[in-house]
């Protein structure tokens, strides 16, 4: 069962996500324990489980970018199972750019580069959005593939902002 | 995670760290990465034009431990190989050379895409040099 199925909502991108929390209270409230204390340990058991599949699909799906990562992981665009070919040079060239700024940057430059950082993620995001719904109108590899290389992007500069909070300069 | 010291020896004394000039004829360049953890690695071969001999290598690698290692690695093993030889470098042997936990095994997988890359790019800029068919005097 898919998480979506586990809340009984369409597999969409752009998911309403006040109706997804609506419906984890009332599954919840459903499966709580109280009202299993005169069933069946077997009954009790799967409620418990049912429990742990919501809990895991809410973190999962309530968050767009975890919530388009999973469903990308379904249809084999999994970040992981990416190979080299997968990523344009141009991505690359970026990243390793930012990067070489980064490695010569003082505190000052940092902090700038962290604000210039947010604002692309921002960005990013508001691009997701309008992805999101022409995934869920077309359901197209093409489209999927096309959120893969924003995920991608997205992720490389979150993890140069992690780098500059950790950077101890 | 314990890294083993030939990790260590590389991380802490990368060889051959640097670029080499990208509009170069000889030089080939490789850039590549994995998202998921954000590296980033370029390699870059300099072929000797006379003997067909990688006589310098360069890289610069954004990314853990393992994936400094991997390309400081390569770099050592390039210098010195023709780029048929370079070609048949497997992530295996990186692997084995510095002991990687199965986690890092894709770290070398990166460094054996960026010898793959820079020796594609390579032949490129050559098959550009001499045409198919050209008449070289």
């Amino acid at each position: 069962m898919t998480y979506f199925e586990a809340f009984g909502m369409e597999p969409k991108l752009a998911l309403d996500a006040e109706e997804l929390q609506r419906r984890f209270y009332q599954l919840s409230r459903e499966l709580h324990p109280d009202r299993f204390t005169r069933r069946p340990v077997e009954e009790q058991q799967q409620a418990l489980e049912k429990t742990s599949v919501l809990n895991d699909g809410l973190r999962t799906l309530k968050d767009p970018v975890r919530r388009a990562e999973y469903v990308l992981k379904q249809h084999g665009f999994d970040i992981g199972e990416q190979r080299t070919k997968d990523v344009p040079p141009e991505l690359l060239e970026e990243v390793f750019e930012l990067n070489m700024a980064l490695e010569e940057s003082d505190r000052e430059q940092l902090d700038g580069f962290r604000a210039k950082f947010a604002a692309m993620l921002g960005e990013i995001d508001g691009g997701l959005q309008s992805l999101f719904a022409a995934y869920d109108a077309s359901q197209s590899r093409d489209d999927l593939q096309q959120i893969r290389g924003v995920l991608n992007r997205r992720r490389y500069i979150e993890n140069l902002v992690q780098k500059i909070d950790s950077s101890s300069l | 995670m314990a890294y083993s010291d030939k990790v260590l020896d590389h991380y802490n004394n990368p060889r051959n760290v640097g670029s080499l000039d990208k509009s170069n004829p000889n030089v080939g360049t490789g850039m590549v990465g994995a998202p998921e953890c954000g590296d980033v690695m370029k390699l870059q071969i300099q072929v000797n034009p006379e003997t067909g001999i990688i006589d310098d290598a360069k890289f610069k690698t954004f990314g853990c431990g393992s994936a400094i290692a991997s390309s400081s690695l390569a770099t050592e093993w390039l210098r010195g190989k023709s780029v048929d030889e370079a070609l048949a470098i497997k992530n295996t042997e990186i692997v084995a050379e510095l002991a990687l936990p199965p986690v890092k095994i894709h770290c070398s997988v990166l460094a054996e895409d960026a010898i793959k890359a820079a020796i594609a790019d390579y032949k490129a800029k050559e098959e550009k040099r001499t045409p198919a068919g050209a008449v070289t005097a």
